[in-house]
């Protein structure tokens, strides 16, 4: 990377999740879903479909958030996985605009069937919510050339918290490296376009790493 | 004894390594007391064993207290624990009675360590009624439920929610295993120290020396189940499944556990099967002692198939490490097994002998699916259910619980 104007240096922060039960009952039928999708907290929302890769569970290789999973593994609907596993939260301008999205297919399922799908016990849905304990590492990166590096050595808490938890706290609903590096856009540009390009939300914590990394040395290039 | 942290770096990643002192820095020397009921045998002294060194490593004042018991304490405590896992038992009014005065003793001996802590992490429902023996606590006390009481057997449920209820927060390896309780309840997934004796490398040498003090037939396929010798873990099913494919395949079966000091039920479940599996030199049924863990360790790796066939199941730790050897696991469709084990990537879930013959089968004619499935078994054991990352819930819980914080995010 080019000199620019001096950016102030960028502080790396790392979070740890912790998670814990909502106390909403759990859903066993669509219906069920249904409401309480439309009750939930919007940290419930945000935790099955946005934290899913920072907790300590299997990347399911066909949808990102829980609602999808669950509703192929077990309510059986295809239809409904299909539909719910394409939802992008991070293109939505609220978590309340993710729940309209939610609920909307949700509805439109409902209104489309005639038996309502349900579950055994055992295999019924459960509502999360999670904690994130962020704090800074301490550590700064002077320079924005030092930035592939540095995020080459990073946790999987410090790339979940600067590239994806960033958009739920950046008034723009970018990650936090692009937003550092609006210090100097002109400078800067071809690696916000490189960052923006990532089509992050398919992607687990190492293998965003690994793209966040490459996007970053393939735009250092085209510079 | 576990490794020093620092150990772990070339297997989980200096930065893995980094965020945990970094945790332990921002709590400073909090006094930590963990509180279980037996020093050996079965998951929880496992994972006391490691955690309660490493929690020192990175600052903490961390120690691990056991609470002594009579055999008919012992005999009580079996039956709230199986009764919180739905067995249906009988507890008189004298039997909770036993297992209060049996925990005021404790408390007198423990009192000195306990009031001052600033976080309780009482583990099971044995020691569970410390807590109201302790008034004058300063510190945060949690309970850590190992089992899975989602369908208790209401009785019994109902004379250890009135305990549990009292703490400042409650653990579950996962969702399904919370009851309602009025505070925070968090989940905690367990996991296993890849360098402990049961977890370490093994060389070939060691590998045959076992297969031969053993009896071991390095010709035919071996099944490996590891676990206690308990009904919820269905050995008897176990050889059933074996029978199946033993019909059509040449195989072998090996059941190794050992007895653990706080279940007395293991030496009946033993003879049963014993009887079951008697006259079959295919099947291996060895009782091991509690701290035969680099043979448990070596039995994984000589295994081709790894089975849990449990029909109750709490996390299930030996899924965890039979995966870290890079085998795929066939495991009961129950409890934490269900975290771990995904069909067709890390092995298979059953819910019969037959279910498991008919998986065994298919591994024994796709050899190289063996191979394929543990390599990504293993894999998602290093980023999910090493003690790296349990000991990093731990570390965050207790920011969590010490400044108050249950919101959405925390910083600190």
């Amino acid at each position: 990377m080019c000199p620019g104007m001096a950016l102030t240096p960028f502080e790396i922060k790392d979070c740890a999740l912790l998670v814990r039960m909502s106390g909403l009952p759990p859903a066993f039928n669509l219906r069920e879903l249904r409401m309480r999708v439309a009750a939930c907290s919007e940290s419930v929302l945000f935790h099955h479909f946005c934290e899913t890769p920072i907790r300590p569970t299997f990347d399911n290789p066909d949808y990102r958030n829980d609602f999808a999973v669950w509703a192929k593994l077990y309510l059986g609907d295809r239809v409904l996985a299909e539909r719910l596993g394409i939802i992008d939260p991070y293109s939505m301008a609220s978590l309340e605009d993710l729940r309209a999205a939610a609920l909307e297919i949700l509805e439109d399922r409902l209104s489309e069937i005639t038996d309502i799908p349900s579950v055994s016990r055992g295999d019924e849905f459960y509502f999360l919510e999670a904690t994130t304990v962020t704090f800074d590492t301490g550590e700064r990166i002077a320079h924005p050339r030092d930035l592939a590096a540095a995020i080459r050595g990073m946790t999987n808490g410090s790339v979940y918290y600067h590239f994806l938890e960033a958009r739920r706290r950046q008034v723009v609903g970018k990650d936090d490296f692009s937003a550092w590096l609006r210090g100097d856009p002109e400078t800067y540009r071809t690696f916000i376009a490189a960052l923006e390009s990532i089509d992050f939300y398919f992607y687990s914590l190492p293998e965003l790493r690994r793209q966040i990394v490459e996007a970053l040395t393939q735009g250092g290039k085209r510079k | 004894m576990s490794s020093p942290l620092s150990e772990y770096e070339k297997i989980v990643g200096a930065s893995a390594v980094t965020q945990l002192r970094r945790l332990g820095e921002k709590l400073g020397r909090i006094r930590v007391v963990h509180v279980n009921s037996t020093r050996e045998g079965g998951g929880v002294a496992e994972i006391l064993e490691w955690m309660v060194p490493l929690m020192r490593d990175v600052g903490l004042e961390a120690s691990w207290e056991v609470i002594q018991g009579t055999p008919r304490f012992y005999r009580i405590t079996k039956a709230i624990h199986n009764g919180l896992q739905g067995r249906p038992v009988e507890l008189s009014r004298r039997d909770w009675s036993v297992y209060r005065e049996v925990n005021e003793q404790n408390a007198r001996r423990l009192r000195p360590v306990l009031e001052e802590a600033d976080i309780v992490v009482v583990h099971d429902p044995q020691p569970a009624p410390l807590l109201s023996m302790f008034p004058k606590r300063r510190g945060k006390w949690i309970w850590r439920g190992h089992i899975d009481i989602s369908r208790p057997h209401r009785p019994v449920w109902k004379g250890l929610h009135p305990i549990v209820k009292e703490y400042d927060a409650s653990i579950f390896s996962m969702c399904e295993f919370a009851q309602p309780l009025p505070h925070p309840q968090f989940l905690v997934p367990p996991s296993i120290d890849p360098l402990s004796e049961k977890n370490v490398e093994i060389g070939a040498e060691e590998l045959d020396r076992v297969r031969k003090e053993f009896g071991i037939d390095r010709k035919q396929p071996l099944l490996v189940q590891v676990s206690r010798f308990d009904r919820f873990k269905d050995p008897i099913g176990v050889i059933q499944a074996y029978r199946l494919v033993r019909t059509v395949s040449p195989v072998q079966l090996l059941l190794a556990g050992g007895g653990a000091a706080d279940d007395p039920e293991g030496k009946a479940v033993l003879e049963e099967v014993r009887e079951a599996a008697e006259g079959d030199p295919g099947i291996h049924v060895i009782l091991l002692p509690a701290n035969a863990h680099r043979t448990i360790n070596a039995f994984q790796r000589i295994a081709d198939i790894i089975l849990q066939k449990s029909t109750k199941e709490g996390f299930g730790l030996t899924v965890t490490e039979g995966m870290w050897k890079g085998k795929p696991v066939i495991g009961g469709d129950v409890g934490g097994i269900r975290l771990q084990v995904f069909n067709h990537h890390t092995g298979f879930l059953v819910n019969t002998p037959e279910g498991a013959a008919h998986r065994i089968r298919y591994f024994l004619h796709h050899r190289e699916r063996i191979r394929e499935m543990g390599e990504e078994a293993r894999e998602f054991v290093r980023e999910n259910f090493l003690l790296t990352r349990h000991l990093r819930e731990y570390l965050t819980l207790f920011l969590s619980v010490l400044r108050g914080g249950t919101g959405g995010v925390l910083s600190i």
